[in-house]
């Protein structure tokens, strides 16, 4: 008890496919946990069997079936209109009872598109349909057996440059047919990285800009400027009152390259052994989170799951610690 | 033929009696022993060793990852005094740090409710 931190979150942007925040008043050992298991423990579905009925397309079997498993499965709970986390929906198939599969541990999906019979429903609607085009099968072709399990889908800007309506799977033309049967598990990515939740999921540390007031005193305006100007990333400016250096508005943003600054400044000391003008460090004890899902879970969730796989590993590792204490 | 199996970097192998953590006092240094972690990475050994150092009766705590293929982790740790063990020190650490995961929970969930009160609604869903 006497070691415990009270870290702190504030969140700087929340939408479903990304979430940027800052924690800080910990240090990169939780930053790093935290950041690893977004990545690697966070469970969601994922398409794990395949069983092929009738495949006559230009790609083969294990082809369709592993670009099936890279599609993002979204678990949507029936009184939300998020993407939600699917631990306690299911569970995950080495744990469940069932003999080979249950709702409670798969979700099924049906695709079965014929080319010749999806241009025959195209022209009894009268669409103006080029017969000679292939027909891209799509995430849309699958059809899940669980109301709250669908295909991960395209936001509304992303949908207007797409030319599809779903995720491509094949291409099809004349007489080719494909129709399976599809399983989608739960799983984590350690086990293989369809189950990832996360396209994007990375810290950087927040920059201390440290100004050496009595050092930069002795600088003339123009060496200030010139300071000011140096920095491809501007995160200095002078006061216009005081003539003081001083960081820009939100230039912990902004800072990343400061190479530059360095060599400059060392130009414009008078002893090489001077103290620096301004230092810019990575924090010790602050990070910019900044984190983007694949679709399958709105990245709110995908945080607050990873804090909670890691609340039941640590919980998990100190019962085991108290029996090997009772064994001793 | 050879690849290992899928689960072999998190699915604890129950069959052939491995437990999920194996202690072994080192014989030749006092108040000082090794916790294997079967089936743990980095993700919690660099969270425990670097709780640990903020422990001021442990003089050492480092871990050891030995080739990524093997699935375990060693952490070594000494105490200052023949009466603190190096267990008891581990079990509050991890105590620390599950408590610091209760609080991040509420953080966030707290956070981010307010975060949404402050930018409307609008941004509810884009789906």
């Amino acid at each position: 008890m006497p070691n415990q931190r009270f870290p702190k979150i504030k969140i700087l942007h929340v939408s479903p496919h990304e979430i940027k925040f800052i924690l800080s008043e910990t240090d990169v050992s939780m930053a790093n946990t935290v950041r690893r298991i977004m990545i690697a423990e966070v469970p969601t579905l994922a398409i794990d069997l395949v069983e092929f009925h009738d495949n006559s397309t230009v790609l083969n079997d294990e082809y369709i079936a592993h670009r099936l498993g890279l599609i993002p499965i979204r678990y949507q709970p029936p009184d939300s209109i998020k993407g939600g986390d699917c631990h306690g929906a299911f569970l995950p198939h080495r744990e469940c009872v069932c003999y080979e599969r249950c709702p409670r541990c798969s979700v099924e999906f049906e695709l079965d598109v014929e080319f010749d019979a999806a241009m025959r429903h195209s022209m009894a609607l009268n669409e103006e349909t080029d017969v000679l085009a292939p027909l891209t099968v799509t995430s849309r072709d699958l059809r899940s057996n669980n109301e709250s399990v669908h295909p991960a889908h395209f936001l509304h800007n992303e949908q207007d440059e797409s030319q599809d309506d779903g995720i491509a799977i094949v291409k099809m033309g004349g007489g080719q047919k494909l129709k399976l049967k599809a399983i989608a598990r739960m799983g984590i990515s350690k086990e293989h990285a369809k189950w990832c939740p996360v396209a994007v999921a990375t810290y950087r540390f927040w920059p201390d800009i440290i100004i050496n007031e009595e050092q930069v005193a002795t600088l003339t305006m123009e060496q200030k400027q010139e300071l000011v100007d140096i920095c491809p990333d501007r995160i200095l400016e002078i006061d216009p009152v005081t003539g003081m250096l001083q960081a820009v508005e939100g230039a912990w943003d902004m800072a990343t390259y400061t190479e530059d600054l360095k060599f400059c400044q060392d130009a414009l000391k008078k002893r090489p052994e001077d103290d620096d003008f301004v230092r810019v460090e990575p924090s010790k004890d602050k990070f910019i989170f900044s984190v983007e899902t694949t679709g399958c879970m709105d990245a709110d969730e995908v945080l607050l799951s990873a804090l909670r796989v890691l609340k039941n590993r640590l919980n998990y590792l100190a019962q085991e610690v108290e029996n090997l204490k009772e064994t001793q | 033929m050879n690849a290992p199996e899928r689960t072999a970097s998190f699915l604890l192998d129950e069959d052939n009696g491995e437990m999920k953590i194996v202690y072994t006092a080192d014989t030749k240094i006092a108040n000082s022993g090794t916790f294997r972690f079967n089936r743990e990475d980095h993700t919690v050994a660099n969270l425990f060793r670097m709780q640990l150092l903020r422990d001021n009766s442990v003089r050492f705590a480092g871990y050891f990852h030995p080739h990524p293929l093997l699935n375990y982790i060693d952490l070594k740790i000494q105490t200052n005094s023949s009466t603190v063990a190096p267990i008891e020190v581990l079990s509050a650490a991890i105590e620390d740090l599950s408590n610091e995961t209760d609080h991040l929970i509420s953080q966030v969930t707290d956070s981010i409710e307010e975060w949404r009160k402050q930018n409307d609604a609008g941004a509810i869903s884009q789906f």
